[in-house]
């Protein structure tokens, strides 16, 4: 009996590693090619929910709202998140380090020499190439998100939208307001709801 | 040792504020570098966005490894890149906590779904911001024919066939690269 928990235990110690290692791998991977946070998000989705299927869409949709809601890099924290999630706090080093140690070797590796860098410009034509298919991604990710938003058919959800929207370009603020702004009016809009039904 | 520590905190502190993305962090990192600690000069603070857009990865990691390495060598960057990202790791692990035990709540869900919302308007900000940078780069009257084509062919490409997303970015890296050698660009 005990042997039989005991290599239970050992078979999801072992997953654990494994799964810890195959996100370290892909977020140190993607961590290392591109300048986005938000390329992350695709790749996430792409290997996490339909390569391997850990969790769901919804699932990812929601990690993506808590991540923007966080200070710190967007790559930083939904790697947190989506490491958590998987096989949790050793996913949520794992991630995190696999988002940390590409820049910080290649910025450590930039200081010494970093004269030949700035001015390499085939270095340059590559990188702004690289700028269009993370425009691809971010239509994917933006997309995705959006009919996921569609399918509750609530007219407040799109107001939402624009609003949020108008506040990034037109004002200057922090972006820390308007998640604070959003989050009240979610709960005023759950309070007036729940009222209505004690009415009835 | 104080003024390894020291950094730490100024890094810390860039780290507690720095909400919305790489655009709103680099406001921070100028004030706290340039204006604050006087640790920089201007120049070298707009040479560090340059590399920045060559190198992978946030822009806070990489100021924050560059001025770290540049003020006191390995453990100088080892402390301020611990210190930009410790607050976003704290505050991210207890929101997925509270997350995962709380999201059936009818008011947490709402909550999640108006943030998703602003999501979603956030991203489209972003996606507007590249699409002006990499398919109108010289304003509105000339456009950059190429890259508008990488980036449907490649959205399309991811939405049919799925592939790793890396290799479209890279594609898309190599494809330009030989247009610009032909002469195309």
């Amino acid at each position: 009996m005990k042997t039989c928990k005991e290599k239970s235990d050992q078979t999801t110690m072992n997953d654990m590693i494994r799964k810890a290692w195959i996100l370290f791998i892909n977020t140190f991977l993607i961590s290392m090619t591109a300048n986005s946070g938000y390329a992350m998000l695709s790749v996430f989705k792409n290997r996490f929910v339909e390569k391997y299927g850990w969790f769901s869409k919804e699932d990812m949709d929601d990690c993506i709202a808590l991540a923007q809601s966080c200070p710190g890099p967007i790559a930083c924290s939904s790697a947190t998140i989506i490491g958590y999630l998987s096989c949790g706090i050793i996913g949520a080093l794992a991630g995190e380090l696999g988002v940390i140690l590409p820049p910080f070797i290649t910025m450590a590796a930039v200081t010494y020499f970093y004269t030949f860098i700035s001015s390499n410009i085939y270095l340059r034509i590559f990188i702004s190439g690289m700028q269009a298919g993370v425009c691809a991604l971010l239509l994917d990710i933006v997309l995705g998100m959006f009919s996921g938003i569609r399918k509750k058919n609530d007219v407040f959800y799109y107001a939402v939208i624009i609003l949020s929207f108008l506040y990034v370009r037109v004002t200057d603020l922090s972006i820390f307001y308007l998640a604070i702004i959003c989050i009240v009016t979610a709960v005023v809009k759950t309070l007036m709801i729940r009222r209505k039904v004690e009415k009835i | 040792m104080m003024f390894v520590i020291k950094i730490f905190f100024s890094f810390l502190k860039i780290g507690i504020f720095a909400f919305g993305g790489a655009y709103a962090v680099i406001p921070l990192v100028e004030e706290q570098m340039v204006t604050n600690t006087g640790w920089m000069t201007f120049s070298e603070f707009s040479d560090l966005i340059a590399i920045d857009e060559l190198t992978p990865g946030p822009i806070i990691i990489n100021a924050a490894t560059f001025i770290g390495m540049k003020l006191a060598g390995l453990p100088g960057a080892i402390a301020a890149t611990l210190g930009c990202i410790m607050p976003g790791f704290i505050i991210v692990l207890t929101l997925i906590c509270l997350y995962s035990r709380y999201k059936k709540i009818p008011m947490i869900s709402e909550i999640i779904n108006v943030l998703k919302c602003m999501s979603v308007a956030l991203i489209l900000s972003v996606l507007l911001k590249m699409i002006m940078n990499c398919v109108f780069p010289s304003g509105l009257n000339s456009i950059d024919i190429l890259s508008l084509v990488m980036m449907t062919v490649g959205f399309f490409i991811l939405k049919k066939y799925k592939p790793n997303p890396i290799f479209i970015i890279l594609g898309c890296g190599t494809i330009g690269l030989i247009a610009s050698l032909m002469g195309l660009k």
